[in-house]
């Protein structure tokens, strides 16, 4: 009872509790639907882990979970509800890719560059709604869902005007040379090139799931241990508060946007140059949304994040073979993820439950009082 | 070439066709209006707006009965804002998140269903949905010029333009109306005057699901007759956009829907030309950036003025003490 009453202990709950819950009602959902719905929901729930291929697609998507989750986590925490990841992710995906196809460097220095690029341009698209915040008070989620569109414009125009070659009967560039692409994560050593082999004929895990694990050890750092993470933390506790204590409020804010920019312009090179090898349309596909779900399963705690975009990563993946396999849709897993979305933020979920509880206890020992009175 | 563009927007049928294009952008803008005066931003208008797209077809095609559609989508829209405003309102959920959850689910449960109703995941158009009657107004369709821009709309054009009268008349001239702007204004002082702040924005946010449903529905039974998935294409966020450009008045939500339905129609006429049309349809979104520069510039110009009027009237007041 004692560790119930631990946050900690009682916030990991009420993620598992939520989660579960979703996943039952999920359940239910399918078995109303499906003809064979126990072989739908094996496929969903254990899909990712049957194939090699797929196991593949589930670190690929969580790497770039763990970018986008990083980014929005960082900016949340100081309570900014900036939704540009998606855009920061378009123009890092426009500009790496651009790098990766034009810029003639061997491989060793384009791709730093492309990844420096893409980073340098995700800072730009964050401090600008951020500057918009602090000095202006511009609202935040209408500022960075317009600044969104007009990358999506941007996105647009270059791949449709400039980098599609004149010839290609649909939107997307050439793929990318080999000096424009990730490569693979396994070091090229000749007691490894079995292994690389493998991985690289059935997977796109590139280099950039060590990039990530650093982004992760970096983005902890940052907010837990560096000066910059204790104002950004302390704003978001209670902003007035933290003006009063001498906090600079507008600095930090706009480094808070800029700062996560930097990681989902990343996510957007992890598009271009790891998945993809190429710039195609809608290459985000609302991706910056769902480092949303991400960051809010890991409390917007840094430390969480990598868990819980495997976590994500792995129900993408799982209704994606769920399709495939069987007569359910994989848009299921949105009403999943939105189950999520809602049942953790309801703060109020878990103490109105325990209050009922509470009352019932308290209504039956008053009950069997009264009948042993009898 | 520039002739050729000219010739085309002052043109009667440019101006009738951004009537059509600005419907489905009015009547939600109302709907966030509503809710971002009573203090509770309504991020979630673009998910009702699809949820009753889906059900006024789904409805209107199972029951033969346009109008039987028309309520059912109201019903469900209003539903949807409702399930939001429980979760905010009296479960503490953030309204910011669980609007984007809203959103997600309708996105995701509007595409599930469809697929599960006519086994397509693209569009309804197996489904024989119905769509709501086109006006012709009497005398005036005969008008020249007039004729072709007023008369032969869809109803949710007069009503987008009905309701953003009345709108105005509730929000500025009705008890009601005053209530829910001081509850947005400053809660904790409606608070204390006895206002119930939760029972007002509840209002307010289903409110907002009847104007961001008949946006759906406008979209599914009369800009076309179908539902198609992700059917609203970002229009709630753009009409979420269009309340603040329009500095959170009702007429200025009108004008800047209108202003994103121009500039929408405009990169279609411009399409064929082959002027990249994305640089235009980045206008009104640049334009909205400004606007909520403007905005704030405005309104700290005001804080900043009121303060100084204040002081000087507590001078001129403690002078005359003094004398």
């Amino acid at each position: 009872m004692n560790l119930l009453r631990k946050p900690a202990v009682r916030e990991f709950l009420r993620i598992i509790i939520a989660v579960s819950a979703a996943l039952l009602l999920g359940f239910f959902i399918t078995l109303l639907v499906s003809k064979q719905p126990l072989e739908a929901y094996r496929a969903f729930l254990l899909g990712p882990l049957s194939r090699f291929n797929r196991f593949g697609d589930w670190i690929e998507e969580s790497i770039t979970l763990t970018l986008v989750g990083l980014a929005v986590a960082l900016v949340f925490k100081s309570k900014q509800f900036s939704l540009g990841a998606e855009g920061q992710i378009l123009l890092g995906a426009l500009v790496s890719g651009s790098i990766a196809l034009f810029v003639p460097l061997p491989g060793y220095l384009r791709i730093p560059l492309a990844l420096l690029a893409a980073m340098g341009v995700g800072f730009v698209w964050g401090y600008l709604p951020g500057y918009l915040k602090a000095h202006l008070n511009a609202n935040e989620i209408v500022s960075t869902l317009m600044l969104n569109t007009i990358a999506l414009k941007l996105y647009d125009y270059f791949l449709i005007f400039h980098i599609k070659p004149p010839n290609a009967g649909y939107n997307a560039s050439e793929t990318f040379t080999k000096d424009g692409i990730l490569p693979s994560f396994v070091p090229p050593l000749p007691f490894l090139a079995d292994l690389r082999a493998r991985f690289m004929s059935q997977t796109n895990i590139t280099i950039m799931l060590y990039l990530a694990i650093l982004a992760f050890l970096v983005a902890y750092f940052l907010m837990y241990r560096t000066p910059f993470g204790y104002e950004l933390r302390m704003i978001g506790a209670n902003i007035k508060f933290a003006r009063y204590g001498g906090i600079n409020v507008k600095r930090t804010i706009i480094l808070a946007f800029a700062v996560s920019g930097v990681f989902a312009g990343l996510a957007g090179a992890h598009l271009a140059m790891g998945i993809h090898t190429k710039l195609i349309q809608n290459i985000s596909l609302g991706i910056g949304f769902e480092g949303i779900v991400v960051a809010l399963m890991a409390r917007n705690n840094p430390l969480f994040v990598p868990l819980s975009a495997l976590a994500y990563g792995y129900l993408r993946a799982g209704a994606d073979i769920m399709e495939r396999s069987s007569d359910v849709s994989r848009e299921m897993v949105l009403v999943i993820q939105a189950l999520i979305i809602l049942l953790v933020t309801a703060e109020q979920v878990l103490p109105v439950i325990q209050q009922r509880v509470a009352a019932r206890r308290e209504a039956q020992p008053a009950a069997s009082l009264a009948e042993g009175g009898q | 070439m520039w002739e050729l563009v000219l010739k085309g927007i002052f043109s009667a049928l440019f101006v009738a066709s951004v009537l059509r294009i600005s419907t489905p952008l009015i009547l939600p803008a109302l709907g966030g209006l509503i809710s971002e005066l009573s203090g509770a931003t309504n991020i979630a208008l673009e998910g009702i707006m699809l949820v009753a797209a889906f059900t006024g077809v789904v409805i209107s095609a199972y029951t033969q009965n346009v109008w039987l559609g028309v309520i059912a989508g109201i019903l469900s829209g209003v539903l949807v804002a409702a399930f939001l405003a429980y979760f905010h309102l009296y479960l503490g959920a953030d309204l910011f998140l669980s609007g984007i959850a809203i959103n997600i689910m309708a996105t995701g449960g509007t595409i599930f269903l469809l697929y599960v109703l006519t086994g397509d995941k693209g569009s309804s158009s197996t489904l024989a949905s119905k769509a709501v009657p086109v006006v012709n107004i009497p005398v005036v369709k005969d008008i020249p010029v007039v004729g072709t821009i007023l008369s032969g709309h869809n109803i949710f054009t007069y009503l987008a333009f009905i309701l953003t009268w009345l709108v105005s008349v509730y929000l500025y001239r009705t008890p009601q109306g005053v209530h829910l702007r001081a509850v947005g204004e400053n809660p904790e002082a409606a608070a204390s005057l006895g206002l119930n702040v939760r029972r007002i924005r509840l209002g307010a946010l289903l409110l907002s699901g009847v104007l961001a449903s008949l946006g759906g529905l406008n979209l599914s039974m009369a800009y076309l007759t179908l539902f198609q998935r992700e059917m609203t294409a970002g229009r709630g966020f753009i009409a979420l956009a269009a309340v603040f450009l329009g500095g959170r008045t009702p007429w200025g939500t009108l004008i800047a829907a209108i202003l994103f339905g121009f500039f929408d129609a405009l990169s279609n006429q411009l399409g064929s030309l082959a002027i990249p049309s994305q640089w235009v349809q980045m206008i009104p979104y640049a334009a909205t950036v400004l606007a909520l520069v403007v905005y704030s510039v405005r309104q700290r110009a005001q804080a900043i003025e009121r303060a100084r009027r204040f002081q000087e009237k507590h001078l001129a007041e403690t002078h005359a003490a003094g004398d």
